[in-house]
């Protein structure tokens, strides 16, 4: 029995070694391309995603930094001989690349996909939630309870707003329609309402901006996506940070993609796996406060209070039409531009 | 040198560089200018049409955008002169020991590249910046005077990151000029201003072209500086082709804006010639 | 009088022009998390992550080899492309200036994305030579330009001179107009290592991800969590170190002198 044992083991253990380097073997020398945000993003990838990947197949993992537009720019620029294998977008442009043939679709029959909140995989698997709530200065205005404190004509001409096209620009478009009891199918009302805000206080870049005078008064709100921004705010005492109701905050999703035709198709794969593992999610909630997609991840008390994590709060979201919303890129910056930022 | 002809070969390398890196991508951009988008798609049908640059000229915005843009930079480039003239003069003939320190520290906006110091910038001139702060504690101003997304924000951020450019070519110019030209102009009887107009002027003007042309077009093409000082309020030519460039992913559109301007460019660099000419007769 | 207005309005000049590093310089020694001027608490651990972080040194390190190698092509062939214009036959002098002019017209994000479908047919696509080519070929114009200027002012009279001596046509080059050129060629390289050094438009394209430079890393962090202190820091020290260099040589020159 004993003797036994131990065959069955030293088997187990020389067959797991073999199949170790038979695909170390298969893989050395090969180099997957990550597309992806720079900062805690790509930290977080390596550490939980990138390292187990090339532990285990002896392949090279490099991350390519850069905005999400500038990698969507890459992909269509280098769509006959493609560089990047994997890539991280936005939930307004994953469907554009899929619709495109740029990316390739989710793979239903994975066993990743099933773990996934169902409804998620628009264009790519989704890779992790984040809501467009309200940052606001604790001072000069009392916590937002619903979108409509954001029209309130004390603070006309004290909202911050993120560049267009943005999902933030999308999101508040959203919500400013559904307040005039339409929606983002009718874009006269949305930026007739937005227009009601004033011009905006401060077109940011950069957090640091939006945060430095919002702490000294001279930005009062900012429609802002939850996520980085609540981490950020650790920092800072006299700032908040609000999911308002009705609407409700709008999902705003990051995408992982696998792009089509890409070098290394099969490391694409895994890797994509490797991040939307239950322990990448759970670092991504744990130090980002990015909501997990995937639904086996076991988030603290600390994380699941800020993050959006349970199928009650995926409900109470605000979910618009992106393919519409896509569609009308042109237009819409455009009429932002002219309209919002008075160019 | 005697032979004249075998000298102008040695523009070939320099050419063939520009040509296979630079005009090949622009014989594709021009290209593409006539292309479109059709909608629900980001690729392009490269059917020949003409519906960018009727969307450019049938709407102001763009159009105003572009001469915006044409105006800033050309005074950036007054402003550049009238700070970089005598800042180079001196560097060439007073600054003694502190030269070489000088035109290091002249260096530095293009040693920190665009980002750094227009942050910078940003510090100074927002609501809560020194330049306001100092106002208001010396009891100038009683609100702040904002400089950040208006056409002064962005012309004082276009000189700072670009003045060194009109600075060197010139300090490389004025080096070569020997101070015993004036020395001799002025024991010839000629006044301080006549040697300036007669003597320092003609020779420096190849460094004042060199400058002006690089600090032009650095302003024309500039997208940091704009982009952030001007806090999206203002849109110039190289944010509106980011902007559809990068962001709305129209190419054909983006180009068409691009070829605009340098139809633009064209047109005042002939207007100015043709006046030229006209003085001349 | 004259003199003290002169370099009075020297100085006034210069201090605008770095007054915006100042404040970058001041802020990378502040405590906190964040961009902010003026400083809060005085502290060096901005630094100290500077020196540990094996990314920024990587890409500080990709950075200085792109900007080399882009200098050294740009400032050859520009000064090859000036001495032909201006020595050359004039009736083309005017449209080969404009064609060795022409990269400076465009806004590099629009012929990046049009070089790099280019390169994706070409295949050259995230290589170090597809990214050192763009990079001379965006400074080459400030080379051109800068030593078109610099020989303008040179007295190809000497050169004749000396060649009427007996020197060979490449020796009275090297001997008479090159040294008279120096400070044009130090001014164009310094244009041109700089302006490649900090391009981030056309390497975020162009550069693959095993070439990825110093100002894409920085780039794209800003727009998610804003500027990195440790970006500062390492700013401080460029600047630091750059002073200290032109410092040092001035000594050592003013020293070698004397002796």
């Amino acid at each position: 029995m004993r003797m036994n044992w131990k065959a069955t083991w030293s088997v187990a253990a020389l067959s797991l070694a073999l199949s170790g380097a038979a695909t170390a073997q298969d893989f050395a020398g090969q180099t997957l391309v990550v597309g992806t945000w720079g900062g805690d993003i790509e930290r977080l990838l390596r550490e939980h995603a990138a390292r187990p990947l090339e532990e285990k197949t002896g392949a090279k993992v490099e991350f390519l930094l850069g905005g999400s537009g500038d990698r969507m720019a890459k992909m269509y620029a280098e769509k006959s001989n493609p560089t990047m294998d994997v890539t991280f977008q936005n939930i307004y442009e994953a469907p554009q690349a899929l619709a495109d043939g740029l990316v390739m679709a989710p793979d239903e029959s994975s066993p990743i996909y099933s773990d996934l909140w169902s409804g998620m995989n628009d264009g790519c698997y989704a890779m992790s939630l984040v809501g467009l709530g309200i940052a606001y200065n604790k001072d000069l205005v009392e916590e937002p309870v619903e979108w409509a404190d954001m029209w309130d004509p004390a603070v006309k001409g004290m909202i911050a707003m993120a560049p267009y096209p943005s999902s933030e620009g999308d999101g508040l478009l959203g919500v400013a329609a559904r307040l005039e009891g339409s929606d983002e199918h009718d874009p006269d009302t949305a930026f007739a309402k937005v227009r009601e805000l004033g011009a905006p206080a401060l077109n940011y870049t950069s957090l640091d901006e939006v945060f430095a005078l919002m702490d000294a008064g001279e930005v009062a709100m900012a429609p802002m996506i939850s996520g980085y921004v609540l981490a950020a705010l650790k920092e800072w005492d006299n700032i908040g940070f609000a999911f308002p109701t009705d609407p409700g905050p709008v999902l705003v999703r990051d995408m992982v993609c696998q792009v089509a035709n890409s070098p290394n198709p099969e490391l694409a794969a895994m890797f994509i796996e490797l991040a939307l593992s239950p322990e990448t999610q759970q670092a991504y909630a744990e130090e980002l406060l990015f909501g997990p997609t995937n639904s086996k991840a076991v988030l603290s008390a600390q994380a699941a209070a800020d993050t959006i994590n349970t199928p009650e709060e995926v409900e109470s979201l605000l979910q618009l039409d992106w393919p519409y919303v896509i569609s009308q890129r042109s237009d819409w910056t455009e009429r932002w531009n002219k309209d919002v930022l008075g160019q | 040198m005697t032979a004249r002809g075998p000298a102008s070969w040695l523009t070939a390398p320099g050419v063939a560089l520009i040509a296979c890196v630079f005009l090949a991508p622009f014989a594709l951009l021009v290209a593409m200018s006539f292309w479109s988008q059709p909608n629900g798609t980001l690729l392009v049908d490269p059917t020949p049409t003409l519906v960018n640059y009727e969307r450019i000229f049938s709407d102001g915005y763009y159009l105003r955008g572009l001469g915006r843009t044409l105006w800033l930079s050309l005074v950036t480039v007054a402003v550049s002169v009238v700070l970089g003239f005598p800042v180079a003069f001196w560097i060439a003939r007073r600054a003694g020991r502190l030269r070489r320190l000088t035109m290091a520290v002249m260096l530095l906006p293009i040693v920190c590249g665009a980002l750094l110091p227009t942050l910078g910038l940003v510090n100074l001139l927002s609501p809560l910046g020194i330049v306001n702060g100092t106002l208001k504690s010396l009891g100038l101003i009683d609100r702040s005077i904002p400089l950040l997304g208006t056409q002064t924000g962005i012309l004082i951020g276009l000189v700072q990151a670009f003045l060194p450019m009109m600075v060197l070519p010139l300090v490389a110019v004025l080096d070569r000029l020997p101070p015993s030209y004036e020395e001799a102009a002025k024991s010839l009887g000629a006044r301080p201003a006549q040697v300036w107009r007669r003597v320092v002027l003609p020779l420096a003007a190849p460094g004042l072209i060199a400058g002006s042309v690089l600090v032009f077009c650095a302003s024309l093409t500039s997208f940091v500086t704009p982009q952030i000082l001007g806090q999206g309020k203002i849109a110039t030519f190289a944010a509106m082709t980011w902007q559809q460039a990068s962001l709305v992913l129209d190419w054909p559109f983006a180009s068409a804006l691009a070829m605009v301007m340098l139809g633009l460019m064209a047109a005042l660099g002939g207007a100015v010639l043709v006046l030229r000419r006209g003085a001349r007769s | 009088m004259r003199r003290f207005a002169l370099s009075g309005f020297t100085i006034l000049v210069v201090l605008f022009t770095i007054a915006p590093l100042l404040v970058l310089v001041f802020s990378s020694f502040d405590d906190g998390k964040f961009f902010r001027f003026p400083p809060r608490e005085l502290s060096l651990r901005w630094f100290r992550a500077a020196f540990a972080s094996a990314e920024y040194r990587s890409s500080l390190f990709n950075s200085a080899v792109v900007g080399l190698l882009a200098t050294i092509i740009s400032v050859t062939l520009g000064t090859a492309a000036a001495l032909g214009l201006q020595r050359g036959a004039l009736k083309s002098r005017a449209a080969l200036e404009m064609v060795l002019l022409a990269p400076l017209t465009l806004p590099l994000v629009i012929w990046a994305i049009a070089l790099l479908q280019i390169y994706a047919w070409l295949g050259i696509g995230g290589t170090l030579p597809g990214l050192v080519l763009a990079h001379a070929t965006f400074t080459l114009p400030f080379s051109v330009r800068v030593m078109l200027a610099t020989l303008s002012a040179i007295d190809p009279g000497l050169e004749l001179a000396a060649r009427s001596l007996g020197a060979r046509p490449w020796r009275a080059f090297a001997r008479i107009t090159l040294p008279l050129a120096l400070p044009g060629l130090a001014t164009s390289a310094a244009l041109s290592f700089f302006i490649s050094f900090n391009d981030v438009i056309v390497s975020t394209f162009i550069a693959g991800s095993s070439w990825m430079t110093f100002p894409v890393r920085l780039y794209s962090q800003l727009r998610g969590q804003g500027i990195d202190p440790t970006t500062l820091a390492i700013g401080t020290m460029v600047i630091a170190s750059i002073l200290i260099v032109v410092a040092l040589s001035e000594l050592f020159s003013r020293k070698a002198l004397r002796t």
